[in-house]
């Protein structure tokens, strides 16, 4: 089977400064990938160039055999790619379930769009936050801002779900609600990529790791097989390892 | 406001019930004005009315930018002059009435704001600022050089009288009835968008655009529609101006008049149905009532800004209505401890 996210040469410079130089990733139907390397590696920029808020200098991505280059941001997540941010996000003027029913609003011929969908109220008991539904997202604790965040890219009937570094700032007992939920989701057909630094984390959730230093990849396979990896070693002594 | 929507599937239905309620005191205090005439008022106040609902009109086009967007327009008086200006060559050149001149203004209005909106506000929110007072001097500047098409800088009369079912609307009280109309249609207008899930939209991009554009919000083209709606609310405003005045020119819509109109969404709070209403007739009356000189007047309504931006960031009313409620629930707060002191002294008897 093709994979669902193919990407190829993806190149992307800032002034002289090479931030991707020609990753190739292919993200497989039904898995959850994970995207490790220290920081400065390139993997935020990898997360921005495929959701569109930066537009590569060279190299492809595709979904689903359907070339999304250089698209806008709202155009992949109707596309059926749903994204949550590293820095945790919600309309905090509305409601939980205000925010949750927006996020739904928008969805076109996405790549889920056409199967039968959990509703808002489903959402945010997915991910525990019922109780919560009539609060504005503004009061929101950290822990809890993450979780709405995880419903609202959810609502937008994503196929592929990336997740930008879900668990910083949480502490461990969210990060096992957080892990125990993302581990549910290649059951009900949506395929996630995580990208990450939290090796520990990572080794929870991923049975199969893409390593990336200095904008390029350098390891890419089983975690356990990753981990073991002599260059990844390298990469991460004295590290989060 | 939408506390009490139905949740079930994906496009909610609001329940309209409490939405209702916040457009009741918008319509009583319209009915109230509505009847100011029954007093005899001098034609000085209701010229004075007539003016002032004319730019309520314009405000609530604003607020829907401004208040449910989060986008300022330095430049609205320019849309406003765009629709007095087609009203006025309508008239002029074709023959045209007050009736077929606001459709046509409004969309004229509506493709001017399009035009200005689609290269600024792909830029963001200061850009889009500058742009539009840069629009405001600009038209004032092509209305000034445009001979005798537009009058050059003396400008233009408007000819042709306004009639309602065969009514004259020349008679400055009816005149004055017919804008109350326009400014209770153009606040139920802006209400039904507040309220629409459409309104919703807007408000999401106003709260966080990034994380809009993630749940397939296209920002772009919403920041340019709502846009292009307060554009039609301007249009409207100038066929009204441009017929209850008789004569316009272009130093009324240049920049002066612009950061008035936003002075006045300000004062009076953009986000709250009651907040355009609000702004513009203070705005109007306020030297009237202070007795100020214009160069008074603009000294208080710059102070005035700075204060509401200072202490009342969401206007006026806003900052009146947190107000009350402060206070009334000290009241019930106080009442509850006097009842509480008789509950608890026959309890203390007992014992």
């Amino acid at each position: 089977m093709s994979p669902i996210l193919e990407i190829r040469g993806l190149s992307k410079q800032f002034g002289g400064v090479a931030a991707l130089a020609g990753v190739d990733l292919a993200v497989e139907e039904g898995e959850i990938l994970g995207v490790v390397g220290p920081n400065g590696s390139g993997k935020t920029t990898l997360f921005n160039v495929v959701t569109g808020v930066h537009r590569p200098n060279a190299g492809s991505v595709s979904f689903r055999g359907r070339d999304i280059t250089g698209s806008a941001p709202h155009a992949i997540s109707r596309a059926g790619i749903g994204y949550t941010f590293q820095q945790a996000m919600a309309f905090a003027g509305l409601s939980m379930l205000e925010n949750v029913q927006i996020a739904g609003e928008h969805v076109r011929a996405g790549a889920n769009a056409n199967t039968p969908w959990p509703t808002p109220q489903a959402l945010l008991d997915f991910v525990g936050l019922t109780a919560l539904a009539d609060e504005k997202a503004g009061v929101l604790p950290f822990g809890s801002l993450r979780l709405l965040g995880l419903a609202l890219a959810l609502a937008t009937q994503p196929a592929l779900l990336l997740l930008d570094e879900p668990a910083a700032g949480l502490n461990d007992r969210e990060t096992t609600a957080l892990v125990g939920l993302v581990r549910q989701l290649p059951g009900h057909g949506i395929t996630v990529c995580v990208i990450d630094h939290d090796m520990k984390l990572m080794q929870m959730l991923c049975r199969r790791l893409a390593v990336l230093d200095f904008g390029s990849k350098i390891a890419d396979g089983p975690t356990e097989a990753v981990l073991a990896d002599p260059k990844v070693l390298e990469v991460y002594l004295g590290g989060d390892l | 406001m939408s506390e009490g929507s139905t949740p079930q599937g994906k496009h909610p239905t609001h329940s309209v019930a409490p939405a209702l309620r916040s457009l009741v005191p918008v319509l009583v205090v319209l009915t109230l004005i509505a009847l100011v005439p029954l007093l005899s008022p001098s034609n000085r106040f209701l010229s004075l009315a007539i003016s002032a609902g004319i730019n309520v009109i314009a405000l609530y086009g604003l607020s829907v930018l401004f208040g449910q967007t989060g986008i300022l327009s330095m430049g609205h008086a320019a849309l406003v002059g765009v629709g007095a200006y087609t009203a006025a060559i309508l008239a002029r050149d074709f023959g045209v009435g007050f009736w077929l001149a606001l459709p046509v203004a409004a969309l004229t209005s509506a493709v001017f704001a399009m035009i200005v909106g689609i290269p600024s506000l792909r830029v963001g929110g200061h850009h889009f600022v500058i742009m539009t007072f840069a629009f405001g001097q600009l038209l004032a500047i092509v209305l000034t050089n445009g001979g005798d098409y537009t009058g050059a800088a003396t400008g233009l009369d408007m000819v042709g009288p306004v009639n309602l079912f065969g009514a004259d609307m020349g008679d400055l009280t009816r005149y004055y009835l017919m804008v109350v109309a326009f400014v209770a249609v153009a606040a139920v207008a802006s209400w039904a968008i507040i309220n629409s899930s459409y309104g919703r939209t807007l408000r999401a991009i106003r709260e966080n655009e990034k994380l809009a554009a993630s749940l397939g919000i296209n920002v772009g083209r919403h920041k340019i529609g709502a846009f292009v709606v307060s554009g039609v609310f301007a249009g409207i405003s100038g066929v009204l101006l441009a017929n209850f005045l008789g004569h316009i020119s272009p130093t009324q819509f240049a920049s002066f008049p612009s950061i008035y109109l936003a002075l006045m969404v300000m004062i009076g709070g953009a986000r709250l149905i009651t907040g355009p209403l609000a702004g513009g007739i203070l705005v109007a009356f306020l030297p009237e009532v202070l007795n100020l000189d214009p160069v008074q007047s603009r000294i208080v309504y710059g102070v005035c800004l700075i204060a509401v931006i200072l202490l009342l960031p969401d206007g006026l009313i806003a900052g009146i209505a947190a107000f009350v409620r402060k206070v009334f629930t000290a009241k019930s707060k106080e009442r509850q401890r006097q009842e509480n002191g008789v509950v608890s002294n026959p309890s203390e008897a007992r014992r």
